[in-house]
């Protein structure tokens, strides 16, 4: 029996990851004065440990798994089921376009408008929740309550909007 | 007598009581929210200090540090997000028992170790204060690097079942760390030439992000696939930890309490650490059922003890030397600055009666924190009634605002965004985030000390075995990494071993 092709695609994606990271860190970060650590050293130490985990990752899909030993290469402790797999990829996608979104729009047109509007969208378009009263419940009720609660009796800084600025 | 008199009347002033309500009410709001910490509460509060005389100011910000190290328990046991950094080792068993349905006693719990915690590093603090203040002197760079990697050797505890994905884990959080500006060179490392990315990843964005967006992804899909299952209001009562129970752990919290106070006492090291410390000793000493770290009322009572415990640590290098431990004693530092006491030496000559004054501050606000919490635990308790997938909705506006109040940056909010997806990809493919935390928290200390002690010792790498306490740290990290790679080589080979006998029967017959 051999471990799954997803532990060795891991493995593969990691060892990019560290390979890349590696020639970032040798290009673009000066070594520092000679016969001292510099600044590049422990990025490139930590890219190069990495890269080692990595390989030692994707030499152990190829030999027999031993159930025992080798346990944590079925272990489930941090696998969802995978049935999920388009619904995962949807749902990722969707929170990155929404939190990209919200801090635009809070840059730009303040927390208060930001999340009357996005509040709505995620519930409608991400959930299809089609409750009315939840929705404008939920958008008034996080909007005006951390506007009130955090901004006013508080006193934290409540992104005011440089296009649009009403609170 | 004369001095604690004085200090009584100090601190039982109308004003100062009223600091000590406010600042605790104040740092335990901030402190439960992910995002906002204490570290902001703390900024928030020292303008206001400028009002007031200088007890009730100290008072304000002490209260409102203690709030806000024990609030972060609340969103780590409820919602499995930390408050704060130092809650971060309480997610791990305190949200497991909130899925069982114990979150009242988890956070009962928390709360009655957290003022233990807290008194016992206050008492320890003023029978030892000016000792551990020349112990804590001696510690250079050399020392606190030893003591941050046997910090860091704990990832092999907290790694579950796989040591190998616990370290790329851990290695991912150290390589996160080092973006932005070189702290010793001030050389730009991986910016790219953006301003942005000059600012680094910041620790408490990036706490959200690993924490709190891979749950409400989940969240969100386990709605949408028609999953979620409703909390039954039956399931959530109010209830305190059993005598039994505190009895069960009393001598875990007694050497985790003490724990946090050593951890505190050093600059630089802080709740996180000693957190983490308490949880992979808990995890090794505590016997029952659960085990620590599949929801065991041990492993809230270690991290809570020890992050409470750090409070009076860091007093100790705070007021005997004038050097904060962490941001949050750095702001409380400049408070005193403000009202014209130099902490150090000196403070303990001209204002003894201020330093009985802070011994009372912070026995008024852990009391403080105990009634707020335990009239409070119903209401908070009450959080887990609303819809998972709502909640959600207000996790991801409650981030996104806390992302950006760490710094009034947008960029945080991005950055937020990348390393949340991140995350949960790392959770799909079975790599633990708690290691990754682990090296975020650590890993900008471990280099900072590893650096500067070379450069102390002018490149002679002996530096880290010329003195006892960085020889015993780096010993015990040595043995905790080396024990379960040893114990792993040792199943497989008899294993192999007992494959061997079971094919040489077939062979023999």
């Amino acid at each position: 029996m051999y471990a799954s092709s997803r532990e060795r695609i891991t493995g593969l994606v990691i060892l990019a990851f560290s390979v890349l990271w590696i020639v970032a860190v040798w290009q673009t970060i000066p070594a520092g004065t000679p016969g001292t650590v510099g600044p590049r050293a422990f990025p490139l130490v930590l890219g190069g440990a990495l890269a080692l985990m990595a390989c030692i990752l994707i030499g152990r899909t190829f030999r027999p798994v031993q159930h025992s030993a080798d346990s944590d290469m079925n272990s489930d402790e941090n696998a969802g089921p995978a049935a999920d797999g388009y619904v995962n990829l949807w749902m990722v996608a969707a929170l990155f376009i929404t939190v990209v979104v919200y801090g635009f729009a809070m840059e730009k047109i303040g927390f208060v408008l930001s999340t009357l509007l996005v509040v709505p969208a995620v519930m409608i378009l991400i959930l299809r929740i089609r409750s009315w009263q939840r929705i404008v419940g939920m958008a008034v009720g996080l909007a005006f309550g951390c506007w009130l609660v955090f901004g006013k009796i508080l006193g934290a800084y409540i992104p005011p909007g440089i296009w649009i600025s009403l609170f | 007598m004369e001095t604690l008199n004085v200090a009584l009347g100090l601190i039982t002033s109308p004003n100062a009581l009223l600091a000590v309500v406010v600042g605790t009410f104040i740092g335990l709001v901030f402190g439960s929210i992910p995002g906002l910490t204490f570290t902001v509460a703390l900024a928030l509060v020292l303008p206001i200090t400028f009002a007031l005389d200088a007890t009730p100011a100290i008072a304000l910000l002490l209260s409102t540090y203690i709030g806000g190290m024990t609030g972060g328990s609340v969103s780590a046991i409820l919602l499995g997000i930390p408050g704060t950094p130092s809650a971060a080792a309480t997610v791990i068993d305190g949200y497991q028992m909130t899925r069982r349905g114990q979150a009242s006693l988890a956070l009962g719990t928390a709360v009655i170790v957290s003022t233990f915690g807290g008194l016992i590093s206050l008492l320890v603090m003023i029978l030892s204060i000016e000792f551990v203040a020349k112990m804590a002197l001696r510690f250079g760079p050399a020392e606190i690097f030893a003591l941050v990697l046997f910090g860091l050797s704990t990832i092999c505890g907290l790694s579950g079942k796989s040591l190998l994905r616990g370290m790329i884990a851990g290695l991912i959080g150290l390589m996160i760390m080092t973006i932005g500006l070189d702290e010793i060179d001030g050389v730009q490392r991986l910016t790219f030439g953006t301003i942005t990315l000059q600012q680094g990843v910041n620790l408490l964005v990036a706490m959200i992000a690993l924490f709190a967006v891979p749950h409400i992804i989940q969240a969100f899909v386990t709605y949408y696939m028609g999953r979620e299952m409703p909390v039954r209001a039956a399931d959530v009562n109010v209830e305190l930890p059993r005598w039994q129970d505190l009895k069960s752990n009393f001598w875990l919290a007694i050497r985790c309490a003490l724990m946090g106070t050593g951890i505190g006492a050093i600059p630089g090291t802080g709740g996180p650490i000693a957190a983490f410390l308490a949880y992979a000793h808990a995890r090794k000493t505590a016997k029952g059922k659960p085990p620590v770290g599949k929801g065991a009322l041990a492993g809230v009572v270690a991290p809570e003890t020890a992050n409470n415990a750090v409070t009076g640590g860091t007093m100790i290098p705070l007021l005997a030397l004038g050097i904060p431990g962490d941001p949050a004693t750095a702001i409380v530092l400049s408070g005193l600055l403000i009202h014209g006491l130099v902490p150090g030496p000196m403070l303990f000559i001209e204002h003894p009666d201020t330093i009985s004054a802070v011994y009372f501050i912070v026995i008024l606000a852990y009391i403080a924190v105990l009634l707020l919490q335990l009239l409070g635990i119903r209401f908070f308790v009450q959080m887990l009634r609303v819809p998972a997938h709502l909640l959600a909705v207000g996790i991801t506006v409650m981030c996104c605002f806390g992302a950006f109040a760490v710094r009034n940056s947008v960029f945080d909010v991005y950055t937020m965004g990348v390393l949340g997806v991140l995350a949960y990809t790392l959770m799909r493919a079975r790599i633990p985030l708690t290691p990754i935390i682990l090296g975020l928290v650590l890993g900008p200390t471990l280099e900072r000390e590893f650096r500067t002690a070379l450069i102390l010792s002018e490149g002679d790498p002996m530096i880290f075995v010329s003195s006892v306490p960085a020889v015993i740290f780096l010993t015990l990290a040595a043995l905790v990494f080396a024990m379960p790679a040893w114990r792993m080589l040792r199943k497989s080979k008899s294993l192999e071993v007992a494959k061997n006998a079971q094919v040489q029967p077939r062979k023999n017959s």
